[in-house]
C-alpha cells in the first residue's frame, strides 16, 4: 500500500482505563501503517500526531516509548539469542534508565528482577524463563513480544496482529493473556486482528479502516449490523 | 538464578563482581603468571622473543577493544588501527614536540586523543551498519594514514622517534632505565594495563550497558521500539573500543621508541586486528588478546621461514573458518569442540578411526565436488 496516501483522520483513545480497541480492514487498508505512523517508524508526509495534548510528531521513536507508547510487531521481533528472562530483564532496565550503568551487574538490581519476575508470571512464561528466544514455540515468543512491550509500562499499547501465525489453540489463550494483563494493568490496547470472533468477543469498541480512511468506529456489534463494512471484511454479498 | 557451579558442583566464587567457577579461577591464575614470568621464559628461548610477544599482546588488546563492538552491537569495523596509530602518534607528537617525558603523561595523551578521534569517527561512521559502516571505518582509517604519511611534522614514511628528553627515552617513574630493564618494565606495565584493561571489559560485559549493546546488534529495530536511543549506545560503544585501541598505541610508541605509518596507521593493521579477535574467539573476553599473541607470533616466525609469509595467515584464516569458527578460545572452552571431542576420545579411543573415515570421507566429497566444479567451469555442463 502506498502510504502516502493514508488520509488523516482523528481518533480519540481513553487512557488509563484499559480499554480494548480493535482495528479491522482489509488488506492494504492502512493497518500497520497507522501504528507505523503513531510509533515513530514512519512519518506523516502531513498532519500531526498529538498525545495527551502534545505533538509528538516530530518526536524520535524511542522519545515516544518514553512518552507511553508502546508496539509489538507482526512479525515477532525480540532479542533472538537472548533468554525470555534477559529479554525482560533488557527491557526493564530500558524502562528504568539503567542501562547507562557501566558497572553494576546487570542481574543484581532487584527491583528490575522483581518486576521480571512479575511478568514472566503474568504472561505465563515462568517455565520458559531459560529458553533461548529463538528456540521457544510460536505461540510464546508472540507472548513474549507482548510481555517486552507491557514491560515498558506503556499508558497505550499497539499490538500488529498478536495472533498472527498462532494455531486456533493458541489463539485464545494468547489474547485471553493480552486481555487480562491489559485490563488489570488500566493499559489502553489498540490491536490490529483479523479473527472476527475475538473482536467480537473482547472489543470494547472497534475501528474499521478502508482505503487509508476510517470507515466507522463503534462497538464489537457494528460488525454484525454494518453491511457494507461485512462485504468490506469478509467479502460477503461481493458476487451478487 | 541458576549458580553457575563447577563440574563437581563447587559453586562459583565472586570477587569485586568477577564471578569464576574453580576451574576458570585455575586457568585465570595460571594465565597471570604466565603473564608475569614470560620475560624469564623468553631469555632461555631463542625462537620466543619477548618483544614478539608483547607486540602480540598489545595489538591483541586493541582487539579486546574492538570486540565490544564486534561481540555485542555486531558491527565489523575494519578501520581500528586509525585508533591505535593515533594513540601512537599523540605519544610520540607529546614527546618530541612537547617535550613530555613521562611514560604515564604520555599513555593520558594517547587516551585522550584516542578518545576524541573515536568520538569524531564514531559519529561519522555510525550514521550506517553493516558494509557502509566497514567502508567508512576502512576510509577513515586510510585518510589517517594518508595524513601521517604526507605530514613531514609527522615524520611522513619514516614516522617518529619517542625519545624525549636528555635520556632519549621516556621516563618510568622519574627514571631513565638501561635499555633492557626498560623493555622488560614497560612489558610488566603492559601486563598491568592489560589486566586492568580485561576486569574493566569484564565488568561492562555484566552490566546493564551490555544488555543494551545486545539488544541493539540482535534486533535493531525493536532495541528502538524498547526506547533505547540506539545510536548514542552504539556511539558509546564504538568511543570505549577506540579507548582500548588508543591504550595500546600509546603503549606500543613507548615500548617501540618509534612509531611508523605501516606499523600503526595502515589498513593491514586493522585488518590484523579483527582477524585476532576472530582467531582468538570474538565470543570470549580473553580470546581476542590470545588470538593477537598467535597472530604476531605466526607472522613473525612465517617471515623467518618464507617470504611468502601472508600465505601462512591465509592458511591458519581458512583452517579457523572451516575448523573452528568459535576461535582459539572458543573452541578450548567447555563445551567447545576441542573439549568435546577429547572427553568422546577419553571415553572411546577407537573414535580416532572413525574421525579418520569421515575426514577421508569429507576430503573426498570436497575434491570430487571441486573437480566437477572446475570441469564445468572448463567445460561446461554436457
Amino acid at each position: 500500500m502506498n502510504w502516502s496516501q493514508l488520509t488523516t483522520f482523528t481518533l480519540e483513545f481513553g487512557k488509563e482505563e484499559g480499554e480494548l480497541v480493535f482495528i479491522v480492514g482489509p488488506n492494504g487498508a492502512g493497518k500497520t501503517t497507522f501504528i507505523n505512523l503513531l510509533t515513530g517508524f514512519l512519518s506523516p508526509d502531513e498532519g500531526s500526531i498529538v498525545l495527551d495534548g502534545d505533538d509528538i510528531t516530530g518526536m524520535s521513536a524511542n522519545g515516544r516509548v518514553d512518552a507511553g507508547i508502546a508496539r509489538s510487531f507482526q512479525v515477532v521481533k525480540v532479542f533472538e539469542e537472548m533468554t525470555v528472562r534477559e529479554n525482560l530483564r533488557t527491557v526493564v532496565l530500558t524502562e528504568q534508565g539503567k542501562t547507562w550503568s557501566l558497572f553494576s551487574m546487570a542481574d543484581g538490581h532487584e527491583e528490575v528482577e522483581a518486576q521480571v519476575n512479575e511478568l514472566l508470571e503474568k504472561f505465563r512464561l515462568g517455565d520458559a524463563a531459560d529458553t533461548v528466544a529463538e528456540e521457544l514455540p510460536h505461540g510464546d515468543r508472540k507472548l513474549l513480544d507482548v510481555a517486552m512491550s507491557f514491560g515498558l509500562d506503556p499508558d497505550y499499547l499497539l499490538l500488529d496482529e498478536p495472533t498472527s501465525g498462532v494455531s486456533t489453540r493458541e489463539k485464545e489463550y494468547v489474547i485471553e493473556t493480552i486481555v487480562e494483563v491489559g485490563r488489570a494493568e488500566g493499559v489502553t490496547t489498540v490491536t490490529i486482528e483479523h479473527d472476527m470472533d475475538i473482536v467480537t468477543e473482547y472489543a470494547d469498541r472497534v475501528v474499521a479502516l478502508h482505503q487509508g480512511a476510517v470507515h466507522g468506529v463503534g462497538p464489537p456489534t457494528m460488525l454484525e449490523t454494518d453491511d457494507e463494512l461485512r462485504r468490506l471484511l469478509l467479502g460477503v454479498g461481493e458476487d451478487e | 538464578m541458576p549458580e553457575r557451579v563447577d563440574r563437581d558442583g563447587t559453586p562459583a566464587y565472586r570477587v569485586l563482581g568477577v564471578e569464576v567457577t574453580r576451574r576458570e579461577a585455575a586457568f585465570l591464575v595460571l594465565g597471570v603468571v604466565f603473564l608475569f614470568v614470560i620475560p624469564d621464559i623468553a631469555s632461555l628461548s631463542d625462537s620466543l622473543q619477548l618483544s614478539v610477544i608483547h607486540q602480540g599482546l598489545l595489538f591483541g588488546f586493541a582487539a579486546v577493544g574492538l570486540n565490544l563492538l564486534l561481540r555485542h552491537t555486531k558491527l565489523t569495523s575494519f578501520g581500528h588501527a586509525a585508533f591505535f596509530g593515533t594513540g601512537a602518534y599523540a605519544t610520540a607528537v607529546l614527546a618530541r614536540y612537547a617535550g613530555v617525558q613521562s611514560v604515564g603523561l604520555l599513555l593520558l595523551g594517547a587516551i585522550a586523543a584516542a578518545t576524541v578521534m573515536a568520538a569524531i569517527i564514531g559519529v561519522l561512521s555510525l550514521r550506517h551498519t553493516g558494509l557502509y559502516f566497514a567502508l567508512l571505518t576502512l576510509a577513515f582509517g586510510q585518510l589517517l594514514y594518508a595524513i601521517a604519511l604526507g605530514q613531514s611534522a609527522l615524520g611522513g614514511s619514516d614516522g617518529l622517534p619517542v625519545r624525549p628528553g636528555p635520556a632519549n627515552q621516556p621516563l618510568l617513574f622519574g627514571t631513565a632505565f638501561s635499555p633492557d630493564v626498560y623493555q622488560i618494565l614497560t612489558y610488566y606495565l603492559t601486563v598491568v594495563v592489560i589486566l586492568i584493561g580485561l576486569f574493566v571489559m569484564y565488568r561492562i560485559t555484566q552490566s546493564p550497558f551490555r544488555n543494551a549493546l545486545d539488544a541493539i546488534g540482535q534486533e535493531r529495530t525493536r532495541a528502538r521500539f524498547i526506547g533505547l536511543p540506539v545510536r548514542r549506545y552504539v556511539w558509546a560503544a564504538f568511543v570505549i573500543s577506540g579507548i582500548y585501541g588508543g591504550v595500546a598505541g600509546g603503549l606500543y610508541a613507548v615500548v617501540r621508541q618509534y612509531v611508523r605509518p605501516e606499523g600503526t596507521l595502515f589498513f593491514l593493521r586493522s585488518g590484523d586486528i579483527l582477524f585476532m579477535a576472530i582467531l582468538g574467539g570474538f565470543r570470549t573476553l580473553v580470546g581476542p588478546l590470545i588470538g593477537g599473541v598467535v597472530l604476531v607470533f605466526l607472522q613473525d616466525v612465517g617471515q623467518d621461514v618464507t617470504q611468502y609469509y601472508e600465505f601462512l595467515t591465509g592458511v591458519v584464516l581458512l583452517i579457523l573458518v572451516y575448523g573452528f569458527p568459535r576461535g582459539i578460545v572458543g573452541s578450548l572452552r567447555s563445551g567447545g569442540i576441542v573439549n568435546a571431542r577429547l572427553s568422546e576420545l577419553r571415553r572411546e579411543p577407537s573414535v580416532l578411526s572413525a574421525w579418520g573415515r569421515s575426514a577421508a570421507q569429507s576430503i573426498e566429497r570436497k575434491v570430487t565436488e571441486a573437480l566437477t566444479s572446475l570441469r564445468i567451469i572448463l567445460f561446461g555442463v554436457d
